[in-house]
């Protein structure tokens, strides 16, 4: 009996130093740390469609971008007369945006305008407040959006018309938004975007302070190729969308549909909208173009990102 | 030595007791000098460049875990992905992303042995070959590679360089920026061990 308790003592002896000098030397770091990391590209691109992502810029990153948005496919200005709309530009928006640091973009752009106003510039700041991050601590990412912006068009000489400007400030709108999106797994985002549309000179009836709920996403297919998706509910009163009718202009939700392709420093997006307008001082509070009527467009995204931070 | 408390209660000779002592005390020590033929560094740095017609990649990291037994001579390295840092953060991006896939595979790993019979206890310096499994990106492959290691004062320091084919790693490069990365990367390798305690 005492002789097998040794012999067990002995055994057990045996394996412990065994255990320090075996060769599996990753046994020594331990088990992986929980990452911290935060989750990358929620979206390829700073825009979903028309809705801001929540990606910013990388520092010193200078991201050129070009949107077009053509005329109605369908209804009475599309069809083969106008090619589908291809005939017309709604909107056209150039942007420089830049990098400042990691979290903190500032762009300027200009826009032909599609709404009430035209020949527009914007000046934008976009700010990464929180990332989602691998170990899901933070599961959603923040980012808060602003922009000012200007028209630059001929004040109207009709006193009653909503392009005449009195002062220099009823040129001016503005949008304040947060964008708050989650990865799901490696292949679909989804981004909230309670947003606010202010407009200092607005028509009869029409509301100078409008707020709006956007919801976006992306499925992504393969690694370069994805759906995009992005609509807006904006929170008009019943008194206003019912003046609007009487005057034959009903207002529609924003939707866009589009295909996004990723190629190095290029993103591209084919993709088809309602609204007419790039901008969310316009798309939010001025869509009046309905999907049901064929009044949808084609348009693109072009993105094309230039690392000059070093 | 949960084994020790549990049984020495139940011996009552004294001898034996002893003797068990002695046991115990020599295998304790075995186990210690174990213990120190094993070396570990927690900031190796690794690097890898790629040299294409349009554009040279770079990337570097210094959060790379590696150790050396040097009995047994095994050699091991593990290194995060994510933590490879680019001057262009969008090809960081691009890297993680499409290429190595860092969510999927986090880690690159390498388990090998020294080939030849050095003594890394005493001071030199030592041409070597490491023979093992890499695995990137979650495919595993043998390597075979040359590399410098220098002892000094209880101090090893590690070195190589080798080159690995991102096709035998399953990484596929698209044909468009096919240009803009090599099929081939040359991977570097510095690490600093001191005695594990």
């Amino acid at each position: 009996m005492k002789h097998m308790q040794l012999r067990i003592l002995s055994a057990l002896l045996l394996i412990a130093p065994a255990a320090v000098a075996q060769d599996d030397l990753g046994a020594i770091f331990g088990k992986d740390s929980v990452r911290r990391d935060p989750v990358i590209a929620t979206f390829k691109s700073t825009r979903i469609i028309n809705a801001q992502s929540n990606e910013t810029l990388a520092r010193g990153d200078l991201d050129f971008r070009v949107a077009h948005r053509f005329g109605d496919m369908g209804g009475a200005d599309g069809g083969s007369a106008t090619f589908f709309g291809i005939d017309n530009s709604t909107d056209i928006r150039i942007a420089f945006e830049y990098g400042i640091t990691d979290r903190l973009t500032a762009g300027v752009s200009r826009a032909k305008g599609s709404g009430h106003f035209s020949q527009l510039y914007e000046v934008l700041g976009k700010f990464k407040l929180l990332q989602q991050t691998m170990d899901n601590r933070v599961p959603l990412a923040i980012t808060l959006f602003g922009n000012a912006v200007v028209t630059s068009m001929k004040s109207s000489p009709d006193k009653e018309a909503v392009s005449y400007f009195n002062k220099f400030s009823s040129r001016m709108s503005y949008t304040a938004q947060a964008v708050v999106a989650r990865k799901f797994g490696d292949r679909f985002s989804l981004a909230l975007l309670p947003s606010y549309v202010h407009r200092n000179r607005v028509g009869y009836m029409d509301m100078n302070n409008l707020f709006a709920l956007g919801v976006g996403g992306r499925l992504r297919f393969s690694k370069r190729v994805a759906l995009v998706v992005d609509y807006f509910v904006p929170f008009r009163d019943q008194a206003s969308k019912d003046y609007y009718k009487t005057l034959g202009i009903e207002y529609y939700n924003p939707l866009g549909i589009g295909v996004e392709i990723e190629t190095g420093g290029h993103v591209f997006h084919l993709n088809f909208t309602n609204s007419t307008a790039t901008l969310e001082n316009q798309f939010i509070p001025e869509t009046t173009t309905s999907w049901l009527q064929g009044q949808f467009r084609w348009g693109f995204n072009i993105s094309r990102r230039f690392s000059l931070g070093h | 030595m949960k084994g020790t408390t549990l049984i020495i209660p139940a011996i009552s000779n004294y001898d034996q007791m002893k003797q068990l002592f002695s046991l115990a005390i020599t295998f304790l020590l075995l186990g210690r000098l174990a213990a120190q033929d094993v070396y570990s560094c927690r900031n190796a740095t690794l690097g890898f460049f790629s040299s294409a017609p349009l554009e040279d990649i770079e990337a570097k990291t210094s959060q790379g875990a590696s150790a050396i037994n040097i009995k047994t001579k095994a050699v091991y390295f593990k290194v995060p992905i994510n933590t490879f840092q680019f001057k262009k953060k969008l090809m960081q991006e691009h890297f993680n992303e499409n290429y190595l896939e860092s969510d999927k595979y986090p880690h690159a790993e390498f388990k090998g042995k020294i080939l030849e019979a050095v003594d890394l206890t005493q001071n030199g310096t030592y041409p070597v070959t490491v023979e093992g499994a890499l695995n990137i990106h979650g495919v595993t492959r043998n390597y075979r590679e040359k590399g410098t290691i220098t002892v000094q004062n209880g101090k090893i320091n590690a070195t190589a360089k080798f080159t690995v084919r991102v096709a035998d790693h399953k990484i596929k490069i698209p044909t468009l920026v096919v240009k803009n990365i090599a099929e081939v990367v040359e991977v570097s390798v510095n690490a600093d061990y001191q005695p594990v305690k």
